[in-house]
């Protein structure tokens, strides 16, 4: 494996978890925590650490050999560090976008989203099963258009040590410009929300202009409290059913439905079913605005 | 894979005094409604969509109980110190014990509800329409 900045910021992540434990426990916010919430997610961070270690050699092989059958080869030169920074980000955002508008990715991607609290030790929650679902197809692009391996999967490092810091319902708000630019933990508890306005919103990985460019971004406006989780709540702690439910879930529909609608329980929008028996997002979206309208009316 | 193993011992270690300390911080304590509001905002959040036309919180904010317009009824139940809604089964038995309300399918779950149980005594849930497990984003 080549060098891995995640690896280094392991101790830094538990320092800032033990840093937030304690501001919650001196303001008063008792419900920040839930200890068996905070054993899962690091078990989940713990499992996904794993779960890398075991595919790491493949996605590097993979991205070795997209560069290879490239036309292009940037090499090591300076400016292609901010450069391949930027594009993975780009990379990143049409990978997550993906992993919530594709039943097949967000079967991977749930368990980071599947807590109801928000803070640092949810960061840790990432998949077991990303490179079963095919994640790394994202980043062959960069591959492909000439970085290095090794210099994609340092950019994609320290994304996600990037993202490590946002999870927190500590920091509010932050100077006008670093909110228009950047991630922040105001966007991305919109992200983390269940709340109709904010379903599929602020995809973001680093920097949120993605999300204004796109037509994805929602302001934390305050109007209504943030509830964090899933639509539907997975109710249990449990390890195993937190990290599998979605491939099960997903498997079950396949197996029950008719032949022809069995491929798009795979790669529709999750909620979507051939008999309009559930909801997507967007359909809860919709429902939202009506019953608000209606209430407007009255 | 040098040095993967200590790391994973390391970081087992870690997980281990964290979750610890956030035990022994005391961030175990249960779940509670602060008011009808609450437990009504999230009510409104049940898959499908739950609007309270008739609810009662328990004494303690431990739990809530509602019904609909169409007589489907649900349930807000403690999840660490967070809550999910469950749906009552369609004819599913609602008794009450010494102000406590009881539903049949949720041995667990005791609504203290005081004079209040006997209003929720017989009620008839209508059966909700298949609630699968599959989930949308956050
Ligand atoms: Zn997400
Ligand atoms: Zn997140």
């Amino acid at each position: 494996m080549p060098f891995d900045p995640v690896a280094y910021a392991i101790p830094v992540f538990v320092a800032m978890i033990l840093g937030e434990l304690i501001w919650s426990r001196r303001t008063g916010a008792g419900h920040a925590y839930e200890w068996r919430d905070t054993g899962t997610s690091l078990a989940i961070g713990l499992g996904s650490t794993i779960a890398g270690a075991l595919t790491g050699g493949l996605t590097v092989a993979l991205l070795v050999a997209t560069h290879d059958i490239s036309p292009f080869a940037i090499g090591w030169v300076w400016w292609a560090w901010p450069l391949c920074f930027v594009l993975d980000d780009l990379a990143y955002y049409v990978f997550h976008r993906s992993a919530h508008r594709v039943r097949w990715f967000w079967a991977s991607h749930v368990n980071h989203h599947s807590s109801q609290h928000y803070n640092l030790s949810t960061a840790l929650r990432q998949s077991w099963t990303g490179f079963f679902a095919l994640s790394f197809i994202f980043r062959l692009p960069l591959a492909l258009a000439g970085f290095e391996p090794g210099m994609i999967l340092v950019c994609a490092g320290l994304n996600l040590i990037y993202q490590f810091w946002i999870h927190t319902e500590v920091v509010k708000r932050l100077p006008r410009w670093f909110e228009a630019v950047m991630n922040t933990p105001s966007h991305h508890r919109v992200h983390h929300a269940v709340n109709a306005r904010y379903l599929d919103r602020n995809y973001a990985g680093t920097f949120i202009v993605w999300d204004r460019m796109f037509g994805t971004f929602a302001a934390e406006d305050g109007e209504d409290r943030i509830r964090y989780g899933i639509v539907n709540q997975l109710g249990t702690f449990n390890l195993a059913y937190a990290v599998f439910h979605e491939w099960l879930g997903m498997a079950r529909d396949v197996w029950h439905a008719p032949w022809r609608h069995k491929l798009s329980y795979l790669w529709r929008v999750p909620g979507w079913s051939h008999d309009g028996s559930r909801e997507t997002s967007d359909m809860i979206r919709q429902r939202w605005q009506r019953s608000r309208s209606s209430q407007d009316s009255q | 894979m040098d040095g993967v193993a200590p790391q994973f011992l390391g970081s087992l270690l870690a997980v281990a005094a964290l979750v610890a300390l956030t035990y022994i911080m005391g961030f175990r304590q249960a779940g509670k409604l602060e008011s009808e509001a609450e437990a009504r905002e999230l009510f409104r959040l049940a898959p499908g969509g739950f609007e309270p036309a008739d609810l009662a919180l328990d004494h303690d904010g431990a739990a809530a109980i509602a019904r609909d317009e169409q007589g489907r009824v649900a349930v807000l139940v403690p999840h660490g110190n967070q809550f999910v809604v469950r749906p009552v089964k369609g004819g599913a038995a609602i008794t009450a014990r010494g102000g406590s309300l009881l539903i049949a399918d949720m041995p667990r779950l005791r609504l203290h509800l005081g004079d209040n149980a006997r209003h929720w005594v017989g009620t008839r849930a209508r059966g909700w329409a298949t609630t699968d497990s599959n989930a949308n984003s956050g």
